[in-house]
């Protein structure tokens, strides 16, 4: 018996260290949450240099070789374009065919293929899965079909097992500067590589008409290559949309058997995808510039040595001026630079401390590395593509886009050669790293941020903040239940001294009543979710309703909520804690998963969430002290920022200028998020929203 | 207990000598200083493969180009090479590898035999050559025929580390493979003086076990020591040569085979600012001083003839044909016949020669070897030539 007791009083060390964290619960969750946050600050400081962690890659080992020839052909191409027929009707039909011809006068292979914009309407049931049923709804046109021109070369000694994309944009029905100057690079790089004897993989050459956006172009192809179809509706096609191959004036194009332009032609599994875009604008600095932009679906980035060897050819080989995109709002911000000044003046601290601490950072280095890094954490919980590399991303083809923009010159003429050369030997020389690799790019990483072009956060250091931010969660779930059913159990033995009461047997079981409430809630999270698909129902359905809609529901559902609770029991107390632990407990399980799907999403939302279901208690509690009235303020403040569309126009207000906002944004943005099949909106609407109004549900209860 | 254990060691030592393939007792094993230097081999292994080691394939065909420059033989040379670079779809110039950026020399020529290709250079097929131990169908030209007066260069290249050696970027040659497979080696007198050259990161820790004696080894760098390559080749796109390769080419392309610049010369001429890793060498299991020997010991090839009767000896030997159709006999008798003919043939050869002049310098030859005083010897004849030469010259007048 002895030994039973002491086993009793002295369990395991872990969980002794569980209940201690329960028994301070409140300083637990405070210095979590704190320490997170401020983890979060400490990134750009704590980012990484990149480095190139492939050995095969071998990136600016040769010298490229794309000579003022390969340029002057490009602009022969590039006026050829420039001097087409500018009706709508013609240019449709002429730039593929001008595209084609000279791709098989280089000796590729070419085809067309054709697309027809994207079906809006899109199934709940197949949120996640690629939303392109592959056929054209019945009243198509051929006018409305969109022509992707495809060359392909093949590798001289290759297996034929591999490719390379390279994908130039344009509009068929309105071409600009920027997309024939990209067309030009891509003709003269496909010029070259059709010469060169070192290809160990095929090239492919994608002029995407993105006419019915970019991202459609991408996906209608990307879906076509990797699902064929067999027979059906490409013939049918084409048989009705014959183009009048004869009457194409002054260029006699007997090079293409028009026949065999329309079989869709295929190379190996893609190893890497290259979009290549020219700004219409030049860019503001002094050098020339280089934008890339990564984010795919869902915050999926590509491999970071892709970005790595654009990155380290467009300085070391071309001097371009490399650029991601960052939040230029918080360039400015004065909290920020502040801060900065604060942890520059601890990095010295430490350096002069122990020479080998190198936390060094200046404010203006501390300043630009968080704007980036915001701005990569935003797009990546947004979790729509930044560009129409992300169709490549479903196809786990690592791919980014490259936008060229040129400085600002009045000799035109010149700066065009000279850009096209740069861009194309850049182009080249990652054409030909990315060549040398003999597997799928896998050595990098696949999670991270990016707080420069050149400097990076990995997983295991963003990682850390995430934790620290949800770790109160299951320790306050806990302590609050053991809580309540100590109230509870008090209650009992106060009304009923009995110790046969049945209802004692069941005391335990007092917390499915709560849990029951949360899943209720939860499932008109869900039913809030398929909002889009029933407002895509109903016609004449502006913004401004849906975003009234959003409003009105939550606030309705919530006084049914609430409404029957009001009835009262006799331990409430204990009732609403029981639906604050089991509330806590599924924000828990919601940001957990969440963070598996998109990382950034539940870093995002747990700065909210956290500190909302920490707060949240009944306001009718007496105002005995400074501390609940500051609790009260706090809850009230949370409940009116955590509702999700405040939160929306707040971060709108706090990033931009809310002046030019309509009310009818907020739906738009929701609809955007539902349309892209992004995850976030899954979370806003399963996870953030059953909170919010579990907690508010929870402000409201009397205690 | 004990008396027990000495009895059954005593059988183990009869089993083991009774069953020693070669059929040498260890008692009749005769010093290796004595033995003359009867030929040369060179085993040139490449251990990497992909493209981007471009530069060990180039490594090991520069000196396969240089060794046979200065004489040894192509049925003498056993290369090993992991991958072809000639043929990646990624060379710009296919089919020629070459391992300066100038291209001046074609090391992917006609003449090149490879023994091991690909797939075919592994960690057991290295130890197999080493050893001879070979599976029945492997054929002459990719075995180690050495005997125990061959001189074994050794020349490996690839990624390398503390001890060990990466084949194939899958398996790994450890310092203990490799001196266990020498010692066996060694007992199985398949050298007599073996050389070891490795050109890898850390190069020196992979002749920390070696304890045979007559092996020198030398590596292009020390423990904790990167080897780099010598420079990119901007047109392939890759590195082409290493730099202790570099130099040790650098050193032989002053060289032609009649050359007597000795081993140390070599060994003096790496410079570890040039090669930013230094150069290492073991000698403490050689017995020679490095200043006497002359570097084509190793890196040439000897140049004596035998005579023989005739080509055809096996025809004329009736006995050893019937063992070989003799239907009672397993492969490996026939094969342990031949590897033993092999070894043994230096000591059953003055009984077999039949033709005169062989045998009168086989005569000859141990005369000489029984002399005592070979100087003074030597002092006579000069002094005997000195009084012929006057004579002829009076005559002659």
């Amino acid at each position: 018996m002895a030994e039973t007791e002491a086993v009793k009083s002295n369990p395991r060390p872990i969980i002794r260290i569980g209940l201690f964290f329960m028994s301070h619960s409140l300083l637990v969750s405070v210095v979590c949450y704190v320490a997170g946050i401020f983890a979060l600050l400490l990134l750009p400081i704590l980012s990484k240099n990149t480095y190139i962690s492939e050995n095969a890659l071998m990136p600016g080992s040769a010298s490229p070789m794309l000579s003022n020839d390969d340029v002057s052909e490009a602009n022969r191409f590039m006026n050829q374009i420039s001097n087409l027929d500018s009706s709508f009707s013609r240019l449709r039909i002429e730039v593929p065919r001008l595209i084609a011809h000279h791709i098989s006068a280089m000796g590729g292979e070419v085809n067309h293929h054709k697309f027809g914009p994207q079906l809006k309407k899109q199934h709940p049931l197949r949120f996640f899965t690629i939303h392109d049923p592959g056929t054209i709804q019945d009243n198509f046109t051929c006018s409305s079909l969109g022509t992707n021109t495809i060359g392909i070369i093949r590798a001289p000694r290759g297996d034929g097992k591999e490719a390379i994309l390279l994908v130039t944009p344009y509009n068929s029905s309105k071409i600009t500067t920027g997309e024939v100057l990209a067309l030009g690079i891509g003709y003269s790089i496909f010029s070259l590589l059709s010469r060169v004897t070192w290809l160990a993989k095929d090239i492919i050459w994608l002029a995407s008409d993105s006419r019915h956006g970019e991202y459609r172009a991408v996906t209608a192809w990307l879906r076509e290559y990797h699902t064929p179809l067999f027979g059906g509706l490409g013939k049918l096609q084409d048989e009705l949309c014959l183009e009048p191959s004869s009457f194409s004036e002054g260029k006699p194009l007997e090079t293409i058997d028009a026949r065999n332009l329309d079989t869709f032609r295929r190379a190996g599994t893609m190893a890497a995808a290259l979009v290549v875009k020219v700004a219409d604008t030049s860019s503001e600095l002094e050098k020339d510039a280089l934008s890339i932009y990564a984010e795919a679906s869902n915050g999926q980035m590509p491999n970071l040595d892709l970005i790595n060897i654009v990155n380290y050819l467009a300085v070391y080989g071309q001097g371009l001026r490399v650029r991601v995109e960052k939040m230029y709002s918080f360039l400015h911000s004065h909290w920020l630079k502040g801060l900065g000044g604060v942890f520059e003046s601890l990095g010295k601290l430490a350096k002069s401390l122990n020479p080998e601490w190198n936390f060094d950072i200046s404010i203006a280095e501390y300043i630009e590395g968080s704007a980036t890094l915001a701005s990569s954490l935003y797009n990546q919980a947004l979790g729509v593509p930044t560009g129409s590399h992300g169709a490549f991303r479903d196809y786990q083809i690592d791919a980014i886009t490259m936008e060229i923009s040129h400085q600002m010159s009045s000799n035109y003429r010149n700066r065009q050669n000279e850009l096209l050369t740069r861009s194309g030997r850049l182009i080249e020389g990652v054409i030909r790293s990315i060549n040398n690799l003999l597997e799928k790019f896998h050595q990098s990483f696949f999670l991270y941020l990016l707080t420069s072009p050149n400097k990076f956060v990995s997983v295991g250091v963003y990682m850390i903040p995430f934790a620290l931010l949800v770790a109160p969660l299951p320790v306050v779930a806990a302590a609050l239940f053991s809580a309540a059913s100590r109230i509870s159990s008090e209650g009992q033995v106060a009304t009923s001294t009995s110790v046969k009461n049945p209802s004692n047997k069941f005391r335990s079981w007092r917390w499915l009543a709560a849990a029951k409430t949360v899943f209720i809630v939860h499932f008109w999270g869900a039913l809030m979710t398929l909002l889009p698909y029933l407002s895509g129902q109903i016609p004449e359905f502006t913004p401004a309703t849906g975003v009234w809609l959003w409003i009105v529901l939550p606030v309705i559902s919530l006084l049914l909520f609430t409404f029957p609770r009001r009835k009262g029991s006799q331990s409430s107390t204990a009732e609403w804690m029981y639906l604050k632990s089991v509330t806590i407990a599924a924000a828990f399980i919601g940001l957990s998963l969440m963070s598996v799907i998109n990382f950034a999403t539940a870093e995002i939302g747990a700065i909210l969430l956290v500190p909302m279901c920490l707060m949240a208690a009944p306001l009718s509690i007496k105002i005995q002290s400074l501390r609940t009235i500051v609790q009260g303020a706090c809850n009230l403040i949370f409940a009116f920022l955590g509702f999700p569309p405040l939160t929306f126009f707040v971060l709108k207000g706090a990033i931009q200028d809310l002046e030019s906002t309509s009310i009818g944004e907020f739906w738009t943005w929701m609809v955007s998020l539902w349309e892209w099949s992004s995850a976030t909106y899954v979370f806003i609407c399963m996870v953030h929203l059953p909170c919010w109004a579990l907690c508010a549900v929870t402000l409201l209860q009397r205690s | 207990m004990e008396g027990c254990d000495c009895k059954f060691m005593a059988f183990l030592v009869i089993l083991l000598a009774t069953t020693n393939p070669s059929g040498a007792s260890p008692a009749s094993v005769s010093d290796s200083t004595t033995t003359m230097h009867t030929n040369n081999w060179a085993i040139l292994v490449c251990t990497s493969r992909f493209w981007f080691n471009y530069r060990h394939m180039a490594n090991t065909l520069s000196l396969y180009r240089t060794v046979k420059r200065l004489g040894i033989p192509d049925e003498r040379i056993i290369l090993m090479l992991a991958d072809d670079m000639a043929c990646n779809a990624r060379n710009k110039y296919p089919a020629q590898v070459f391992n300066n950026e100038n291209h001046k020399l074609n090391l992917y020529g006609d003449n090149v035999e490879v023994d091991y290709r690909g797939y075919e250079v592994t960690v057991e097929n290295f130890l197999r050559v080493l050893t001879g131990r070979h599976e029945p169908a492997v054929p002459r030209s990719k075995r180690l025929l050495s005997d125990e007066g061959s001189h074994i260069l050794l020349y490996m290249t690839g990624h390398g580390g503390d001890e060990f050696l990466k084949f194939q970027d899958s398996e790994e040659l450890q310092s203990h493979d490799l001196a266990d497979a020498v010692k066996q080696m060694k007992e199985k007198r398949r050298f007599k003086e073996l050389l070891i050259m490795v050109d890898t990161c850390q190069a020196a820790t992979l002749f920390s076990q070696l304890h045979s004696p007559g092996v020198l080894a030398i590596g292009s760098s020390k423990k904790g020591e990167n080897s780099y390559s010598h420079h990119l080749d901007s047109d392939v796109g890759v590195s082409v040569v290493d730099r202790f390769t570099y130099y040790t080419l650098a050193f032989f392309e002053r060289l032609n085979m009649y050359n007597n610049a000795s081993l140390s010369s070599l060994f003096n001429s790496y410079n570890p600012n040039l090669l930013l890793s230094t150069a290492y060498y073991r000698m403490d299991l050689y017995q020679r001083r490095l200043d006497d020997v002359p570097m084509t010991n190793f890196f040439g090839s000897v140049m004596e003839t035998i005579h023989t009767d005739s080509a055809y000896r096996a025809i004329k030997d009736s006995k050893r044909g019937d063992i070989e159709v003799a239907p009672d006999h397993t492969v490996k008798r026939i094969l342990s016949t031949t590897d033993s003919h092999d070894q043994t043939s230096d000591e059953n050869q003055v009984q077999q020669v039949a033709c005169p002049f062989t045998r009168m310098l086989r005569n000859i030859d141990g005369m000489m070897a029984q002399v005592k005083d070979a100087d003074k010897v030597v002092n006579y004849g000069v002094l005997l030539m000195g009084v012929l030469l006057t004579v002829s010259s009076l005559i002659s007048r």
